[in-house]
């Protein structure tokens, strides 16, 4: 963090809101989470306003808000407590936007894959806060590094976890492909300020923890290298332009990652928001051509403007950020994944501006729509100064390096354009297979396993509930048979006695008086002879 | 000695109120005898709220033969308070009727009698009063003039006839063993006289108030005139006369304590307890059925009565189960009266009908069981109570056996008040007596419920 901006930062202090008496849970607004409310409002409002022209109705608006305010709680969320509950109504609310189009059972069907493997991840998540809890005594995310040493490495595991799993990084990329299935606005705002962003945002505020394990910085710089490479690597083989971008995203998150992992938590913040900027462009920019059939001078300068930054060319916004990701960087192996990964970007960025020399129809573009894309093609372009020494960057890309990134990323560009014609291997317009092989390793398993359960309570603890039921009857029957008759009987008996005492007992009652006279005097007698007894 | 008239203003209360009742039937013209019921019952009431101040005063003897005790303040208080409702019943009854200003007279001298019968502590006064108990209820049988009437108040007649004599001989004779008829100088006599000649003389003593409870041996009209009499006779008949025969048998035994006392009572209240309950298994008739149900009771009130000077709990539960009974018994028969029908079969759906005349049904019935909160049910726990205090555990296990087996047909009328009724609709019913039964069925409840402070009180 600048000096300069450090003063600016200064005049407001971070802003704190209780939630929980005693757990110190509650809201922050601080040096990381300003940056990104600014952003997400930002895009909000430029995806909104776009959203608005196209004529969506108020089922959208209330999920894509409440969407935009759990990403809101998450990145101000001080404890793992508000962030869970901030990262589960965002993972709810992508659920409801990716399968927007109910209607449609194949969108529904890529809503639920998205949602359940986000959902997966998330158990991660649950697992830190419960070791939290165990091993900190305390669910605040500035204490999770002074946990103990078991302790700390479960929490980090979890966070990893989960946070590799919201941000679609390897090996859970796949569910990303699937939530293409969402509106264009949508993806504009899930791909760029929201959702995907939260997992590497995580990394970035938990920096610390990573750093007090050891293994777990060098995994996530890992995880978030070999993901950008090789999502580079499936995005430039994608034909259809969203998936393209999809796979971008899991690329550029991939920087962002590695930036957490190696510590460059300034560089990765800068090209966060850079990248936002850039991809909900991008996104609305495609969403234009699908939706209208068509193009407008306006969305073709955006999208050129954004995707060459995408592709890093110099002076653009993404060149500045993702150089000062790779200056922190310590490895060299990974520096040189990270340089590989540049380039790939580059030339799927070329790729994706192929796109322009295709003729299209003029149409014509709501104002609405068109001074969201210029805005967002404005910072995008501009997004940069946020690296430059003095503003976020507390040390600026080496100049060497820089230049021959911004050199690879032209030339890059330029050989793309001109070839026209890239390679498009099966594994990487297939995502790998990554679903196949989700559904092959774990779902296929979990139903299995599911079903051999299903088959043990049907059999032993049904079938014992069952035979403690048929014990109950053949005793019952055995009760019936020998014990009931017995019992029955002696009430019977015990009736027809009483019955015929009863019987009995009415027949002094002879109406006749000379009868009544008798039996008095005969009871009276004996009633003399008891009293003699018994005096 | 105490010759204040004052200490017996109740009783002079109703008796100025039946001499009034009967001065002005004379001169009244047929349909303005009602006035006469007004007269009673004003004399009634007068005769309770006196009988409630006299009973915030100390003990005291009156006349020599009149013991102002707690015993004598609950049977005036119960005896005036259910004839009152008797009263009510009956005005119903014999609204324009001939002799209409007699009924309630001989209803008030009745009562008056009973009272006598109940306070005095002298054999003589006793034989006064069971006559003076007896003779207008005799009358009051036969007052409709028919067939089952004229029956049921000569068998009525008969019966009591045969055992007031025996009574007398008891009392010829045990005044000559104790020179003296007034019960304390009854207990010196006793203590150095023959056994064989106590026991003869108390027996025989015992036949008369006996009658006047029906209980064995003294119990063969019950059932036949309360089937036969007018059912307000009934009702009183089997009420009140029998509050007045407890509290004598009771203050005899406690007061002259005869040698084989406990025992001689415990077995006749056995003996009455279980033929009651036999006997009422097979009644298709609810007024004979009731009226094998009052037998019963009278077994169930002759166990405190036996154990009388051998525990403290004998004279609660006595006082306590009287009142009990005579509110309940009042109430079951009021339904008798509202409903109109003699036959098990006709109170078939009388809870649909009219639903509050067949709930007081169900909750006089089910108190006449023993059910808490009625007061039967208190009455039965100090019952219980006092023959395992009195050391007569079998008798307490005869007397709920008995309980037990009264459910039968007290159920056997409880749960066609549930049912359907097929076939004609019945008469509505009688208003009065409907009133009376509320009223009854609500103080069964309240006397249960309340029953802590009322003996806390006491």
């Amino acid at each position: 963090m600048s000096a300069a901006l450090r003063g600016v930062w200064g005049v407001v202090p971070p802003q704190k809101a209780g939630m929980i008496p005693g757990w110190g849970s509650g809201l922050v607004v601080d040096e990381l989470s300003v940056f990104l409310l600014v952003t997400l409002a930002v895009v909000l409002v430029a995806v909104l306003a776009y959203a608005w022209a196209d004529g969506y109705g108020v089922r959208f608006h209330a999920l894509m808000l409440l969407f935009a305010a759990a990403m809101a709680v998450t990145v101000t969320a001080s404890d793992l407590l508000l962030l869970l509950m901030g990262w589960e109504v965002m993972g709810a609310m992508s659920y409801a936007l990716i399968g927007y189009v109910w209607s449609d059972p194949e969108r529904v069907r890529s809503a639920d894959v998205a949602f359940l493997t986000t959902r997966a991840a998330d158990m991660g998540l649950y697992a830190a806060a419960g070791f939290a809890v165990a091993g900190a005594h305390s669910l605040k995310l500035d204490d999770l590094a002074t946990a103990n040493a078991p302790w700390r490495d479960l929490i980090a595991a979890g966070v990893v976890v989960a946070a590799l799993g919201k941000s679609a990084q390897l090996p859970f990329s796949f569910w990303l492909s699937r939530a293409m299935a969402g509106p264009s606005p949508v993806s504009a705002l899930l791909h760029s300020a929201a959702m995907v962003v939260a997992g590497a945002y995580l990394l970035l505020r938990l920096r610390p923890l990573l750093d007090a394990t050891g293994w777990a910085a060098t995994t996530v710089s890992w995880a978030g290298a070999l993901t950008a490479l090789l999502l580079g690597a499936v995005a430039l083989a994608q034909r259809d332009l969203k998936q393209l971008l999809a796979a971008s995203t899991c690329a550029q998150i991939g920087f962002m990652v590695l930036a957490a992992g190696a510590g460059a938590v300034d560089g990765g913040t800068a090209h966060l928001i850079a990248h936002a900027a850039v991809k909900s462009l991008l996104f609305l920019c495609a969403g234009v051509w699908l939706t209208r059939r068509g193009t407008h001078r306006v969305v073709d300068v955006a999208f050129g403007i954004g995707a060459v930054a995408l592709a890093g060319v110099p002076p653009l916004s993404l060149w500045v950020t993702k150089d000062e990701v790779l200056a922190g960087v310590g490895s060299s192996a990974l520096l040189a994944v990270g340089f590989a990964a540049s380039v790939l970007s580059a030339a799927y960025a070329g790729k994706a501006l192929l796109r322009l020399f295709q003729a299209a129809e003029r149409v014509p573009v709501p104002l609405a729509q068109r001074i969201p894309l210029a805005g967002l093609a404005v910072a995008g372009a501009g997004l940069g100064v946020l690296g430059l020494p003095g503003i976020l960057g507390e040390a600026g890309p080496v100049a060497w390096e820089s230049a021959l990134a911004g050199a690879f990323a032209v030339l890059t560009v330029g050989v793309v354009v001109a070839v026209r014609r890239v390679p498009e291997p099966a594994w990487a317009l297939r995502w790998f297979w990554l679903e196949r092989a989700a559904l092959a390793g774990v779902v296929r398993p979990g139903f299995a396993v599911a079903r051999a359960l299903a088959r043990f309570d049907d059999r032993v603890v049904d079938g014992a509930v069952e035979g403690v039921a048929r014990g109950g009857r053949w005793t019952a029957g055995l009760a019936r048979r020998r014990v009931e008759l017995r019992v029955d009987g002696l009430v019977g008996a015990v009736g027809r006695a009483a019955r015929g005492l009863a019987a009995l007992a009415r027949r002094p009652q002879t109406g006749q008086v000379h009868l009544y006279f008798a039996q008095a005097a005969v009871v009276l007698a004996v009633l003399v002879l008891v009293a003699v007894l018994a005096g | 000695m105490n010759e204040n008239p004052a200490d017996l203003a109740p009783e002079l209360c109703v008796l100025i109120a039946a001499v009034l009742g009967l001065v002005n039937g004379l001169f009244l013209p047929r349909t303005r005898q009602w006035r006469v019921a007004v007269i009673c019952a004003a004399g009634l009431v007068a005769g309770l709220a006196v009988a409630g101040v006299a009973a915030t005063r100390p003990d005291l003897m009156a006349f020599d033969a009149f013991e102002i005790d707690p015993v004598t303040h609950v049977t005036r208080i119960v005896v005036f308070g259910s004839t009152l409702l008797v009263v009510i019943l009956a005005a119903g009854q014999v609204r324009d009727h001939p002799r209409e200003s007699e009924h309630y007279t001989l209803i008030l001298l009745s009562a008056l009698g009973t009272v006598a019968l109940g306070a005095t502590s002298d054999l003589l006064v006793l034989v006064a009063a069971y006559l003076l108990a007896s003779i207008p209820a005799y009358a009051l049988a036969g007052f409709g003039k028919d067939a089952p009437g004229t029956e049921a108040a000569l068998k009525y007649y008969l019966m009591g006839a045969l055992l007031g004599v025996v009574m007398l001989g008891g009392v010829t004779l045990l005044f000559g063993v104790g020179r003296g008829t007034a019960y304390p100088m009854l207990r010196e006599g006793f203590a150095d006289a023959s056994p064989a000649v106590v026991a003869v003389g108390v027996v025989a003593l015992l036949a008369g108030p006996l009658f006047k409870a029906g209980a064995v041996p003294g119990h063969f009209w019950v059932p036949d005139v309360t089937e036969g009499a007018p059912p307000a006779v009934a009702a009183f008949v089997t009420t009140v006369p029998k509050i007045g025969a407890f509290a004598a048998l009771y203050r005899f035994g406690a007061e002259t304590s005869p040698g084989g006392w406990a025992v001689l009572v415990a077995v006749i209240a056995a003996v009455t307890m279980t033929l009651g309950n036999l006997a009422a298994f097979g009644q298709d008739n609810v007024r004979r059925l009731l009226a094998y149900s009052t037998v019963s009771q009278a077994g169930y009130l002759l166990v405190p009565v036996a154990m009388a000077g051998r525990t403290d709990l004998a004279e609660p539960a006595v006082l306590y189960y009287l009142a009990a009974y005579a509110v309940t018994n009042v109430g079951a028969f009021a339904v008798v009266l509202a409903a109109g029908r003699d036959d098990l079969a006709g109170y078939t759906g009388l809870l649909r009908r009219s639903p509050l005349l067949g709930l007081s049904l169900v909750v006089c019935l089910l108190g006449l069981v023993g059910t808490p909160p009625t007061a039967v049910f208190v009455g039965k726990v100090l019952m219980f109570g006092a023959a395992l205090d009195g050391g007569h555990a079998w008798l307490a296990v005869v007397a709920a056996v008995n309980t037990v087996a009264s459910v039968f047909y007290y159920l056997r009328w409880i749960i066609p008040l549930f049912g359907r009724r097929t076939g004609r609709p019945a008469p509505r019913p009688a208003r009065g007596a409907s009133t009376v039964a509320v009223v009854a069925a609500v103080l069964s409840v309240l006397l249960g419920v309340g029953s802590g402070i009322a003996l806390t009180a006491s």
